[in-house]
């Protein structure tokens, strides 16, 4: 689409009085709203110890309070971590996108992770305690000029909700059925980027959970081919590179013995 | 008919003062620009709504006000190493 298309008032709108943006870039009325709100948050060795008005402590969403010491474990790795906004519309996603920092220009050792409002980015919360994540290891010299599109197309199929096929092929019988994707992560490193795609579910090898292991590896399959764009057999794993891997946040805790990976 | 919106207080940002749109099917967009696509909205209810990548990149550059809530990203550590090659 050329800029200029984007200024034709539709008439037939405007007499209904529903002016998007598109017709009406400052004035518009109506704003298309998100499947769910999300919270965009940051770290990096310059936040630490910075305390803020907006440290997330005083912030935090209602996380069931430290009963259990996960929870609390919780806490003490947010103390770092900085809220940096919630939106609900796509409008003001791009609002933001288009005044952030993108990846390939972070410090080292730098996060950004996108959730969903209410989830904080930790495996001790609720919604991720019995989840796992996809993620890949991308050398940073390779894909330096790569990073900023993967992460804005992994954000993009976040927010638009369409990670999970479950919720996009029409298999889901009840309306609004819950998305398996609590919040999506990029990390940068003095070697690599890691882009990651938190589930609220795991599959634990047995079964019965055959069916969540293939909901969730359409989800591998979807971050790799539609998002990150590599052919589906295309092998990927190299020096400082991985594959497309599942990990649950149990068998992480593992370190390396006994997990279980899935890998598309 | 999703439209509600008070005129008597000049709005400070459309951001803010816009509706949330509750039924997709009542928005048409100007020429050349693509509707979400329906079959990703078959069961919607409630406002919520999926979009595909094609529909929100459309957005990329013409929503371009800053967000009145971002706070300075300097204070949050947000700051980019190579400040030529990045304007705010």
């Amino acid at each position: 689409t050329e800029p200029g298309e984007i200024q034709e008032v539709d008439m037939q709108a405007q007499a209904e009085g529903i002016r998007t943006v598109f017709s009406h870039p400052t004035n518009f009325n109506v704003k298309h709203p998100l499947y769910s709100s999300w919270t965009l948050w940051f770290d990096s060795p310059a936040t630490k110890g910075r305390n803020l008005p907006q440290t997330p402590i005083s912030s935090f969403p209602q996380t069931p309070v430290p009963q259990t010491p996960g929870p609390a474990a919780a806490m003490g790795w947010m103390e770092d971590i900085k809220k940096v906004i919630s939106f609900e519309s796509v409008e003001e996603f791009w609002g933001l996108y288009n005044h952030i920092v993108p990846p390939s220009q972070l410090p080292q050792k730098a996060n950004y992770y996108l959730f969903k409002e209410g989830i904080i980015p930790a495996w001790e919360d609720e919604a991720n305690k019995l989840g796992g994540k996809w993620s890949i290891q991308l050398p940073k010299e390779k894909n330096r000029s790569q990073v900023d599109k993967m992460w804005l197309y992994t954000m993009l199929a976040a927010i638009g909700e369409t990670f999970d096929p479950h919720l996009t092929n029409g298999e889901a019988s009840e309306p609004n059925p819950q998305s398996l994707i609590t919040g999506v992560i990029v990390s940068t490193r003095p070697q690599f980027y890691r882009l990651s795609i938190w589930t609220r579910l795991a599959p634990s090898g047995v079964p019965e959970d055959d069916q969540l292991r293939e909901r969730i590896e359409a989800v591998g399959r979807h971050f790799k081919t539609s998002v990150l764009g590599y052919p589906e057999s295309h092998k990927l794993s190299g020096p400082l590179a991985t594959e497309v891997e599942f990990l649950s946040h149990k068998d992480s805790e593992k370190k390396g013995k006994a997990a279980k990976k899935l890998i598309v | 008919a999703s439209v509600k919106r008070d005129i008597s207080v000049p709005p400070p940002s459309a951001l803010f003062t816009a509706c949330f749109i509750e039924n997709l099917s009542e928005v048409e967009y100007p020429e050349g620009i693509k509707s979400p696509k329906a079959e990703l909205n078959a069961n919607a209810k409630d406002g919520r709504f999926r979009y595909d990548r094609d529909f929100l990149m459309q957005f990329m550059h013409i929503c371009r006000e800053k967000p009145p809530t971002l706070p300075p990203l300097d204070v949050l550590g947000i700051e980019p190493i190579d400040q030529s090659s990045f304007a705010m």
